[in-house]
């Protein structure tokens, strides 16, 4: 079968790579882009590894196909911070101590940051469902908490 | 051997909460896993499975799968002269010769060019199965007469238990004539136990079950494979051991060990399930074929149904006290249900219920049985949670039957330091009497009563809390510490790295040596360069390789100073080290700089050595590690759904080195433990396959599920540690079960001993009132 064109803007940048026609758009970053930030941890929607913002949105990349993806705009944990230059969530959480095997954290901090932009002060509550899509087996998700409570107050008093 | 390390003055090092250098890598997506890899002219694996529990394999036609294109390579037994038909492990059973013993168990092997033509191919290789009669339930298998899982003549497989060194001088039986399955079997005794039952006022028997639970680690297996010209093989493992990932490729592989490199990829998490080999020799034999790298990265519906989770315990106790509360006997029988091969940890069962608390007399039997049910391995402080959920559970019930304070109960007769085991060995300096007495003053605990009177909504609220441990593990390590030109220095381990080790490492090589941790790097390195390291496994990293990073520090330390010595042309005993400088003590402006010396080492016609401090070390000090947690919870008794409102983890860590890592180990570790006691079982159905092969059926908790973990850290120092530090990892996964269950019957008059604790188990014994 043929490969298709797949147009869309990864990052800030336009992006043109030839995709599989049942690669998904996880694949297609991951195996076309070289973006291998998102996780795939189940390859079913269930994990949250792979979240990336799609339009601003969280979704699982795991579950879209790439050609869906195409004249659309994606972001990925790449596309958040860059080292010397982080996202106030990545400073929160390299503070916080949150990392440990690491593989999940691509896939909060994409949930987190769509969150805070939608919810610019969440209560603790709204944190805890906005990440309930994101498994992690390392930390006990207390950490999170507490480094995402902390970034959004730096966020939204940046915003305001 | 000597801990207590003294510095000529403080330094950033032990003790502080510094965060690991490899986070801002983590949070970026920087950091790459063996999935992240792709060299030049990679291959996809996939493996084809077995969809039957037992079956004889007729007839495997692969010709149509090696006809598609971008199909590089398709293995069956027929194809790899390697394969035995008695495999000792499951690593030796890398594909099925004539019989498979497990659903999920590979027969066939594809390396293609892409993932989805591997994917193709599998679907057209025709295999014939004659299905067999399978042993589905560990109770039924241990019958004579039971389906058969191993091959005749197969030895048990011990290497797990030696691996975790938890426990020595239990002896194991000859198994009884025609009980097949029963692959191990040990016994404790002591005393006379029926005649100390018969003379007992209180006599509890309970049965408790805990099910086949998966690590969870949230990255599959993953193996990258490329052989060079020479015939020298280069893994890329996500491995918690790449000496041991060696050992076991090489064996199965029939190549000597220095063939082989094992390069310790970003592990994203392990918990004892990525000890053991698993898909590298495959993996290996595929990229031999093809003389291309071959990358294989299995599914999660892979992991779920053929990964080697943790075994089904079941087990029986019967207990007699006096009124009084004088415990008298306890009998027991603990079967671990092991799968298709051998190797479970059977020891730690038996000594956790004989010999925690003092039965003047015991009999506890371990059976290890296998069933045509994926082999299981290590998880998390091996059998000890399924172990103390039993143990625990009971002292509980024995408490309230007598009317005794329950935690005053297990004070009494908690054995301590200098008490025997079970296995007649002592019990070592531990913190099981501090840890326990530390969450009773807890205010959640005081107010225990307030809040179960507190009930509204025809809620009921409860408390209840639980101790447990993990004996320690044992392994010998090595470490070597340099000193480089510019006064910084260089800690080498093979130590792979997944809960933030080697920020303590590093903090204990600063301290050692008399430096700031900045001034240290450390390094895993592969099997080619680092010295031989044991696993990042049973709680043994900081506690061993501590130890040996210690000593490197120590002895580079000595050397720097003798260097010194000579150019300051002063006693050894009159210097110390004191900001990146050697001075002479009193003497500040006489000094000569680490750089210096550090130079020296490196100078073109230099007759001064350059600085390596080297350490090898073996053990043989355990250093057991205790955990209480405490749970606050509610539950509906119409639906029984429970609400965690509270969980705090006290822990005994001997020297806490770095604080935060240690919080982030007690949470994560209370999370899984909590899993196992509320939502996750492996279910199979009667034929042995798994009926919720996917993370949305089989629950693991989300942050929606827990409350914060409150972590409160205890310190005793460990007399053989690294600083009085001891292993942090093992014991905050062992209590939640039983402190869930306790927490159960404080709110309903409930007992429930079997896992996970679901709604509807709960919501039924209330109804049945039992």
């Amino acid at each position: 079968m043929a490969k298709h064109a797949l147009s869309c803007t990864v990052n800030d940048e336009p992006v043109e790579v030839l995709v599989q026609p049942w690669d998904t758009l996880l694949d297609a970053l991951r195996e076309r882009m070289g973006l291998t930030g998102p996780k795939e941890g189940c390859g079913t929607g269930d994990c949250g590894a792979c979240t990336v913002h799609f339009d601003g949105k969280p979704i699982a990349s795991c579950l879209l196909l790439a050609m869906q993806a195409r004249g659309h705009e994606v972001r990925t944990i790449e596309g958040l911070g860059k080292p010397g230059a982080l996202h106030p969530l990545q400073e929160a959480f390299v503070k916080h101590g949150v990392p440990q095997c690491g593989f999940c954290i691509p896939g909060v901090l994409m949930a987190a940051a769509a969150l805070l932009t939608e919810n610019p002060r969440p209560t603790e509550e709204e944190i805890r469902y906005g990440i309930a899509g994101n498994l992690c087996r390392c930390t006990g998700y207390t950490k999170m908490l507490a480094a995402i409570t902390e970034a959004a107050g730096a966020t939204a008093g940046r915003r305001s | 051997m000597s801990s207590v390390m003294k510095t000529t003055r403080d330094v950033k090092g032990i003790g502080l909460s510094i965060v690991r250098p490899d986070a801002p890598d983590k949070v970026t997506g920087v950091v790459q896993y063996v999935a992240d890899l792709s060299p030049r002219g990679l291959l996809h694996a996939k493996l084809l499975r077995s969809p039957y529990a037992h079956a004889r394999i007729l007839k495997i036609d692969v010709s149509k799968a090696r006809a598609l294109p971008g199909v590089r390579a398709v293995l069956t037994a027929a194809d790899i002269p390697e394969l035995k038909k008695k495999a000792p492990t499951r690593a030796h059973a890398v594909l099925a010769i004539d019989r498979v013993v497990f659903a999920g168990q590979p027969v066939a092997a594809v390396a293609a060019d892409e993932p989805a033509i591997a994917e193709e191919a599998l679907d057209l290789i025709d295999v014939q199965y004659e299905v067999l009669a399978v042993s589905a339930d560990p109770l039924e298998a241990m019958k004579p007469g039971a389906p058969p899982v191993a091959d005749a003549g197969t030895e048990a497989d011990t290497s797990e238990a030696q691996a975790h060194g938890s426990v020595a001088g239990v002896a194991t039986e000859a198994k009884p004539a025609k009980a097949v399955n029963i692959s191990q079997q040990a016994r404790l005794q002591r005393g006379d136990v029926a005649k100390a039952l018969a003379e007992s006022d209180v006599v509890i028997e309970k049965t408790y079950r805990v099910p086949m639970v998966h690590q969870g680690y949230l990255e599959p297996h993953a193996v990258l494979a490329q052989w060079d010209t020479a015939g020298n093989l280069t893994l890329w493992s996500s491995t918690q051991g790449s000496f041991n990932t060696r050992s076991e490729v090489a064996d199965v592989l029939e190549i000597s060990e220095n063939r082989i490199k094992v390069i310790p990829m970003e592990c994203g998490g392990g918990f004892g399930g990525k000890i053991r080999a698993l898909c590298e020799p495959i993996t290996a034999i595929l990229a031999r074929v093809t003389a291309r790298p071959v990358r294989y990265v299995m599914t999660r519906r892979e992991e779920l149904e053929a990964g080697m989770p943790a075994p089904q315990v079941i087990i029986r106790l019967k207990t007699g006290v006096k009124r009084d509360g004088t415990l008298m006997a306890i009998e027991g029988e603990a079967i671990l249900e092991s799968g298709a091969f051998s190797g479970a940890v059977l020891a730690v069962s038996g000594v956790f219920l004989a010999s925690l608390y003092r039965w003047p007399n015991f009999d506890v039997k371990g059976f290890e049985v296998l069933t045509h049910k994926p082999s299981i391995a290590a998880y998390r402080a091996p059998v000890a949670p399924q172990t103390i959920f039993a143990i625990d559970s009971h002292m509980e019930q024995i408490a309230r039957a007598i009317g005794a304070d329950p935690v005053e109960f297990r004070l009494r007769h908690l054995q301590r330091e200098g008490d025997k085991m079970a296995n007649g060995q002592p019990w070592l300096n531990n913190g099981a009497v501090e840890v326990l007495t530390r969450i009773a003053e807890h205010p959640l605990w005081m107010k225990r009563a307030e809040w179960k009177a507190s009930s509204k909504g025809g809620k009921l609220r409860g408390t209840g809390l639980s101790l447990g441990g993990w004996l320690g593990g044992l392994q010998p390590t090595g470490a070597t510490v340099r000193l480089n030109p510019d006064g910084t220095l260089q800690v080498l381990t093979g130590q792979v790295d997944i809960a933030g080790t080697n920020i303590a490492l590093a903090q204990i090589a600063a301290t050692a040596y008399g430096v700031d941790i900045d001034k240290v790097k450390i390094t895993t390195g592969d099997t080619d360069v680092a010295p031989m390291t044991g696993l990042s496994a049973g709680s043994k990293t900081t506690y061993t390789v501590g130890v040996a990073v210690m000593q490197a520090a120590q002895n580079a330390r000595n050397q720097t100073l003798e260097i010194a010595a000579k150019e300051l042309e002063a006693s050894v005993h009159d210097l110390e080290i004191d900001g990146g400088k050697v001075v002479v003590r009193g003497v500040p402006n006489k000094g000569i700089t680490l750089a210096q010396i550090g130079k020296k080492g490196n100078l073109y016609m230099s007759k001064v050595e350059p600085v390596l401090g080297i350490s090898h070390p073996a053990f043989s000090v355990q250093a057991p590690a205790f955990c209480a947690q405490l749970a606050k919870i509610e539950i509906d008794p119409d639906t029984g759904e429970l609400t965690l409102h509270d969980f705090v983890v006290v822990q005994d860590v001997g020297k806490a080195i770095n604080p935060l890592a240690i919080e982030g180990q007690m949470q994560g570790g209370a999370v899984q433990s909590l899993g196992m006691a509320l939502t996750e079982a492996l279910m199979y159905d009667d034929k042995a396959r798994l009926t919720n092969p996917s993370l949305l059926d089989y629950r693991k908790l989300t942050s929606a599920d827990v409350p914060k973990i409150e972590t409160i850290i205890v310190e005793k120092p460990a007399p053989h540690g690294p600083f009085g530090a001891r292993g942090v990892g093992e014991p905050p996964i062992v209590p939640a079960p039983a402190a869930i269950a306790n927490a159960v019957e404080d709110a309903t008059g409930v007992r429930l001993t079997e896992l996970p604790l679901s709604p509807e188990r709960i919501a039924l014994a209330i109804a049945n009132g039992k």
